[in-house]
Order: structure tokens, then sequence, then C-alpha cells
């Protein structure tokens, strides 16, 4: 098993180095450079502002030279200094995560929960009354768009009902744990919806597969309580397929939600992702997504391991 | 398959209400804790003014920052500001300096002396005292290669700066420059970036981030948080006085999404907001609230480009030109499209400016003469409905800039108008960065955009004959020969004949149809006090030493 683990993780070193070129390469070939921030107000500039400002950034060099320094920081454990802010990127990345962690771990946590009570109720229930508002909401919470979902709960509750504020991750000037869950609760709610509907639709139909396997009718026979038939013995079984889109999804968690972030004014790392990539900044874009596909890459591994855990005829050499 | 609904009972049952009504109870916390407090107060009786701010900004340097500068401007001074009616008004300076005062004086080498005379008393942030020294700095820092000041171009005029003494500051100017008074908008603090090159003053984080911020503003820097707001304290040390100013704290919290913003609004979480012109209805008699609808110096024009062989032939004739701007009908846009918040552009020069003519009209909405121009140009309907001359259908592409959705409905609304009159337009809607680069690499042959003109009237960069801001190639001879007058002049009296004559031409050109000038809409809270709103550069904050909480 360990040698399993350290063989996948000294894989991980060339797919990545992969990603990056790939990344590098896409981001370099989208037209225009980081000088569009310095236009996009309106105001008329002077021409050789716009070149002084290149000249600086280097992007003026060979794309393969950009990125042979950028590689060559990174392996020193550097990531560049972020053209519009000229601070180092490692630095603005771990400032934005833990209110990235925040709101991606609550929502997971609150869309487990449901999506677990939701698609194992649904499955051992089908075709009951609740098995088809379970479905109805799922396609609800797949189909319907964040940001109006998002807005929608804002006037509520924000605005109408005045019981939660707006956006913001805390009240200026207020330190307290109750306040910042306050700010929490609309922007999770929103996110965990999406993985709610999904998750909870993977579960029932691994579910009702499943429950009509010849061992649980077997536990059924040897007169187990059926709570522990459904929650112990199918469900185990049943969680497997789930685990690796929920893992796939962990990853997403230090990505951020563009979205949500922005409509919250949630200061987390996907919205610092599209100001990243309205205003070409480079270093800080390459940042976000080495992070990203890292995070991908290392939770694929982890499914993979939690797969043996779960499921004890898979044996990893 | 019943089988698994008729034998199995529910596991856990009433888990999922269980779960619904701890979020309802969340919801109900919330609420007890919500209502009590006054989203506008503050628990300690301090004044604190709350501002929903359009965008995080990127470096706090006024100079480096390519952001509008209202959080700058609360803790950094310049020497001059602008108010309400686009009229420079002196901050450090003691006075702005004029021929008719004496503090220019034109040399007989045809350069010019420029006085300008400081505040005395005035100190920094940290103490220091505010001297010439500190004026002569800025300019040598703005005026170096790589201080990719956006308007650079304008200081370089500047041959010299003298300090006779600690509160007065002598330009050499190499001649006259009509727009020298809107120049120096802040002063950098020499004794702490004074021992610096260039290179690292525009890198220097500290500053950059506000913790060695220092200015001589009423406010000063005491927190940011990334992605979350800025905050200001209240200067104690102000120099107009020990009253000044009557706000404790600011708060710039970052609200990027519009809609975010007209919501935080209407639950009363903020005193000032930015909003949309096409929200303004929405929040029209809102109780403790103002809207008010600032005509900024951002004036949407539909222009068009002779970049391609295409267009070329097409726009290089100005009465077919004329004719596709008599096809347009912008009041249409203004009282439809913007539900009436805007004003109908003739000019680039906003009308709340001295030197806005007033008499001048870019063009009338008159499709059938629209259509008789073309027909006497040559441009005869084809079979298809668009017109077509010596082989050539009148057809042309615009470029469209995406996620800006006023500007991509007014380019819809011109392609149905331009089609009545059997022409056609396309279009090519490039990303905010990639659209920046097709247009500064001249490679487009129309397109709707916005120029935001500074407190300056000058308009020479956007349409000399090669101007550093002209994408058009349009090039007149006749028209330059005025602008550059103008830009030559410094006498109100002088000036005002010329730039008048140059609406004039450029009207007559019509290689641009100006469409309306931009509204800003800004909500602010009855118990602020002082706001007077500015549609310039320099913002609406201009005056925050004045702005009082009730």
């Amino acid at each position: 098993m360990t040698r399993y683990v350290v063989r996948r993780l000294l894989q991980m070193i060339p797919l990545l180095l992969g990603i990056t070129v790939l990344l590098f390469a896409v981001i370099q070939a989208a037209p225009g450079g980081p000088e569009a921030a310095l236009l996009q107000q309106d105001r008329f500039i002077d021409p050789a502002a716009i070149e002084a400002y290149r000249e600086r950034l280097g992007v003026d060099q060979p794309v393969p030279v950009q990125y042979v320094r950028w590689l060559g920081g990174v392996v020193r454990g550097d990531l560049g200094i972020s053209f519009s802010t000229t601070r180092p990127v490692s630095e603005m990345i771990l400032e934005r995560l833990p209110a990235t962690l925040e709101l991606m771990g609550a929502s997971f946590l609150i869309a487990a929960v449901l999506a677990f009570l939701l698609g194992v109720t649904s499955a051992i229930r089908q075709y009951s009354w609740f098995d088809h508002l379970g479905t109805g909401l799922s396609f609800l919470g797949i189909a319907m768009p964040v940001f109006w979902f998002a807005l929608l709960l804002q006037l509520l509750f924000a605005v109408r009902l005045g019981w939660l504020p707006v956006s913001g991750r805390s009240t200026v000037g207020v330190e307290s744990l109750a306040d910042h869950l306050l700010h929490l609760i609309l922007p999770a709610t929103v996110l965990s919806f999406r993985y709610v509907a999904g998750w909870s639709r993977y579960l029932r139909s691994s579910m009702l597969e499943v429950l009509r396997t010849d061992y649980v009718r077997t536990a059924r026979a040897k007169g187990l309580p059926e709570r522990v038939v459904v929650w112990r013995h199918a469900l185990r079984n049943a969680v497997i397929p789930v685990v690796s889109v929920m893992a796939l999804n962990l990853a997403g968690l230090f990505s951020g939600a563009v979205i949500t972030e922005t409509i919250f004014s949630w200061p987390g790392i996907g919205r610092m992702f599209v100001t990243a990539m309205f205003a070409r900044d480079y270093p800080l874009l390459m940042g976000i997504l080495l992070l990203g596909s890292t995070m991908v890459v290392f939770f694929n591994l982890v499914a993979d391991i939690v797969y043996g855990a779960l499921d004890p005829r898979i044996r990893y050499e | 398959m019943p089988e698994s609904r008729t034998r199995v009972p529910v596991p856990r049952p009433g888990a999922c209400s269980r779960a619904l009504a701890g979020w309802l109870a969340a919801l109900a916390l919330a609420a007890c804790g919500g209502e009590a407090r006054d989203p506008l107060g503050s628990a300690d009786g301090r004044r604190i003014l709350r501002v929903a701010y359009e965008r995080e900004v990127d470096v706090l340097n006024a100079f480096t920052s390519q952001m509008l500068v209202d959080i700058h401007f609360s803790m950094v001074e310049g020497l001059v500001t602008t108010d309400e009616n686009n009229r420079y008004v002196p901050v450090l300076a003691r006075e702005i300096p004029t021929l008719e005062n004496g503090l220019i004086v034109e040399n007989p080498d045809g350069t010019l002396q420029m006085t300008w005379r400081l505040h005395e008393d005035v100190r920094w942030h940290d103490g220091e005292p505010f001297t010439s020294e500190d004026v002569c700095f800025t300019w040598r820092f703005v005026t170096s290669e790589n201080s990719q000041t956006y308007n650079r171009d304008w200081y370089l005029g500047i041959l010299e700066c003298a300090e006779p003494d600690d509160h007065t500051v002598v330009f050499t100017w190499d001649g006259p420059r009509g727009y020298y008074a809107g120049l120096f908008e802040a002063i950098l603090p020499e004794h702490v970036l004074g021992g610096m090159t260039t290179q690292e003053i525009v890198d220097y984080t500290p500053y950059n981030r506000g913790d060695e911020l220092v200015g001589t503003g009423p406010f000063r820097f005491a927190e940011w948080r990334a992605g979350e707001y800025i905050r200001v304290v209240r200067n104690e040390d102000y120099w107009r006085g020990p009253d000044r100013p009557a706000i404790d704290e600011i708060v710039w919290s970052f609200i990027p999404d519009s809609n975010t913003r007209l919501n935080a609004m209407q639950a009363g979480q903020h005193h000032y907001a930015r909003l949309e012109p096409t929200q303004v209805e929405e929040v029209r008699g809102q109780e403790g609230y103002e809207t008010h609808l600032i005509s900024s110096n951002t004036f949407m024009h539909f222009d068009l480009g002779l970049n391609t062989e295409r267009a070329e032939a097409l726009f290089s004739d100005r009465s077919v030109r004329r004719a596709l701007f008599h096809a347009i009908d912008r009041d249409a846009i203004a009282d439809q499209l913007m539900e009436g918040t805007v004003r109908v552009a003739e000019t680039p020069i906003n009308p709340t400016s001295p030197y806005h003519a007033p008499d001048v009209v870019a063009s009338r909405y008159d499709p059938e003469l629209a259509a008789r121009l073309l027909d006497e140009a040559g441009w005869a309907r084809g079979p298809d409905g668009v017109r077509v001359k010596d082989g050539r259908r009148f057809a042309f592409t615009m470029l469209n800039r995406a996620g800006t959705a006023d500007r991509i409905a007014i380019a819809q609304v011109i392609q149905a108008q331009l089609k009545a009159v059997g022409v056609e337009v396309d279009f090519r809607t490039l990303e905010s960065a990639a659209w920046t680069q097709t247009w500064r690499s001249f490679d487009w042959e129309a397109v709707v955009s916005a120029w935001f003109l500074p407190a300056d009237p000058s308009f020479t960069g956007l349409y000399s004959c090669g101007g550093p801001n002209n994408m058009t190639r349009f090039c007149s001879p006749e028209l330059d020969e005025v602008m550059r007058a103008s830009d030559r002049h410094i006498a109100f009296e002088a000036r005002k004949p010329l730039l008048d004559e140059a609406q004039r031409l450029l009207a007559e050109d019509a290689r641009m149809l100006p469409i309306y000038y931009n509204v800003i809409p800004e909500m602010v809270s009855d118990r602020v006090v002082g706001y007077r709103g500015s549609g310039t550069n320099f913002g609406s904050f201009w005056n925050l030493w004045a702005w009082e909480l009730r």
C-alpha cells in the first residue's frame, strides 16, 4: 500500500509538469495581454506607458523563455509576483484560501448530509411521493442558474426579511463567530444546492442497484434490522461510485466558486481568479491553476485509497 | 421492483426534516441577531461611513493604480481636484496659477514660469512636514521612464521643477499647455519613497498595500482585508483644522456584482453605492436614500474606422458617413434603452464643463435623408435589400466587447436601424482583453465604445492625425490645427473659442457619432451631509473632508 502511494505520488510530478506546459500555453494563447488592465476604464493612455508596463512584467519575452523562468521559480517555491498588485502570488493565494475552504467546506458538509439522506431515502422508497419530490428538487437544483437563485435568496432573506446580511464575510468591526456564521448561511446554501442535487441522484441509482443484490437479501434473511441492512451493508457498497464524484468535487474546494463568490462578495479564490483572468495576470492565473490541478490529481489518489478502505476486494499492489 | 417500496421501512424517520429544522433554526437565530442593530450605526457611537464599492483596488499608489482613485483620495491629496461643476479647486495649493493672478509668466523664449504656492502647516500622516520637495519628487517620479503613469506624456512639458522655499514650487514649462491645472492629482512623500529607483517605487509593497502609505489627506490607512474591504480612519492632525474631517472612519466594502450592490443598498447596509442606470427605477423613492444622476465625463460613441480595405471603401466618403448617422435614433437609445437616465451627447465635452459647445449638433435622426444621401452617393438597393455600389455590398463588421451589456444593446439598435436603410452590420464579439488588443491594433471597422475624459477638455489625443489614442486612422489637418492650438493656450478666453471650433469641426467630419454622456447613478443615504458629486476622473469623493454623518 505504502509503495503504491509513493509510486502514485512520484507519477504526479511528470503529470503536473505536462499540465503546467499546457496551461501556460493556453493562457498565453488567449488574445490580449496584461496591458488590458491599463485600459479597463476607458481612459486614454500614453502608449509609452503600455510599453513600459509590458517590459516591466517581462511579457515582451518569447513564451518558452517566460515558461522556463516561471518554472524555475516554482521549483524554488516561488510562484512569482502578481502583475496587478505587485505582491507575491503565494501570499495572495494563502490569504484567500481560508475563506474559500470555509465556504466550500461548509457547503460540502451540508451537501453531503442532505445528499445521503435524500439519496438513500429516495432509493428505499422508490416511486413514493418523497422520491418524486426528491427527483423534482434535484432537477431543479441542477437546472437553476446559481446567480438567479443567489439573488433570489438575497432579496428574500436580506432585503425583505432583513434576517441575513446581503454579502461579505463578516460585519466590519464585529469579530464574532455568530456574525461570521450569519454571513456564511446564504452562500453555503446556494453552493450546496448543486452538490445535493447531483450526489443524491448518483447515490439513489447506485443504492437501487445494491438493494437488489443477493448479499442484501441474505442480510435481511439473517434477520438483521432494516436500519443495519441499509446503512451498514448496502450503503457501504453503494457509496463507492459516489466517492469518486465527491473526491473530484473536493478538489474543486480549493479553486473556489466563481459565481457564488462574486455575488456574495466572498473573498475567495474563485473571485480572484476571474479578476486575474480579465487582467491577464499570468503569474496569479498560473498559481491558482497549479493549485487547482494539483488538488485534482491528489484527490484522485485519495479516492483510489478510499475505494480500498470501503471495498476489501480492491487491493493495491 | 415495488418490493423495496412495500417491504422496507424508512430508516431514521424524520432525519431530513431534522436537518431542515436545523437550517431554519439558523435562519431564526439570524433573525434575532439581525434586527436589533442599525446597520449604518456603530456599537460605540463612532461615525462610520459605509461605502459599497464596485471593485477592489490593485495598489494604493495613485499614479500606478489602474483604478478610479476614490479610495486613494481619502488618504492622499494633490495640488488640485475638481468640483461638481467640472471646475478645478485647489487642495494643497493655495490657489491655481493663472496669467491674471500673475503666477504664470511667459518668458521671452516661449517657455512658461508657473508658480504654485503651497499651504503651510500641512503634515504627512507620520508627522513629517509636507514641502515643495515632495512636489518636485512626484514630478521626477511620474516623468521617469518606467513610472507607468497613464498620462505621463502630459507631465513631460515640465522642463524643470524648482523649490525656492519650502512652500513654493516653480515649474518651467516648454510652452503654454492648456491641461496644466489637471495634473498632480496626488503627491508622493519624498521622505518615504525618496531613496528608491522608479522601479522600486512601482513595486514597493508596503506603500502599495497601505502599511507605509502616508498622505496628507483627511483619513489615514487602517486596514485592507483582501477581497473584503479597506478601512481608513480619521486623521487627527488634518491641516484644515481640528473639526475636520467630521467622520471617524470609512469602510470601503468591495461588492463587485451590481445586483448585489443594489440588494445591499435596499437592505440599508451602506451609505453610498454606485448603481447601473437601469437600476435607478428600482430604488426610486426608497426611504432614507436619494439617487443622484451624476453626469460622467465618459461619453458613449459609435466610431467608424478606416482600418480595412473594405472600411476605407465604405467610410471614406463623408456624406456616406453622415447618412449612416442620420439613420441612428439616439433619442430612442437614451429614452428607451437607458430608461431616460442619460442625456444625448453632441460633442466629447460634457455639458457640465464650461468648454462644452452647446450649439453643436452631431446628427439628427432622419432615415429618409439617410436613404437619399446613400442613393446620391451611388449606393443603390440590391435584390436582398442591402445596398450595392460597383459590385460591393454595403456591409461591415462591428467589434463588440463581451460583458458590456449596455454597449452591445446599443450596437444591436444601430444594427437594426442601419438595416432599415439597406446597410448590413454583423458582429464580432470578443472578451475584454482580446477586444482591447484587436481595437488597439487597428483590426476593426466600427465599434461602440466609451472614452473617459479627464477634467481637462482636450481631446487632441483621440482625434488628431496619428494621435496616441486615435485608433480610427481618420485624419483632418484642419481639425488638427485647431485642436493643437487649443492645447497651446492657458487662458479660458483664448481656449474656449478654439475648443468650440474643434467641437464643431469634429461633428462636421462625421467620423464618430456621440451617443450619450454616461450617467453614474449614485445612491446616497440622507444621513450623509456635504456630498456634492462629480463626474470627472477625481470622482465624487473629492470633498470627503467636508462630509458629515447625521
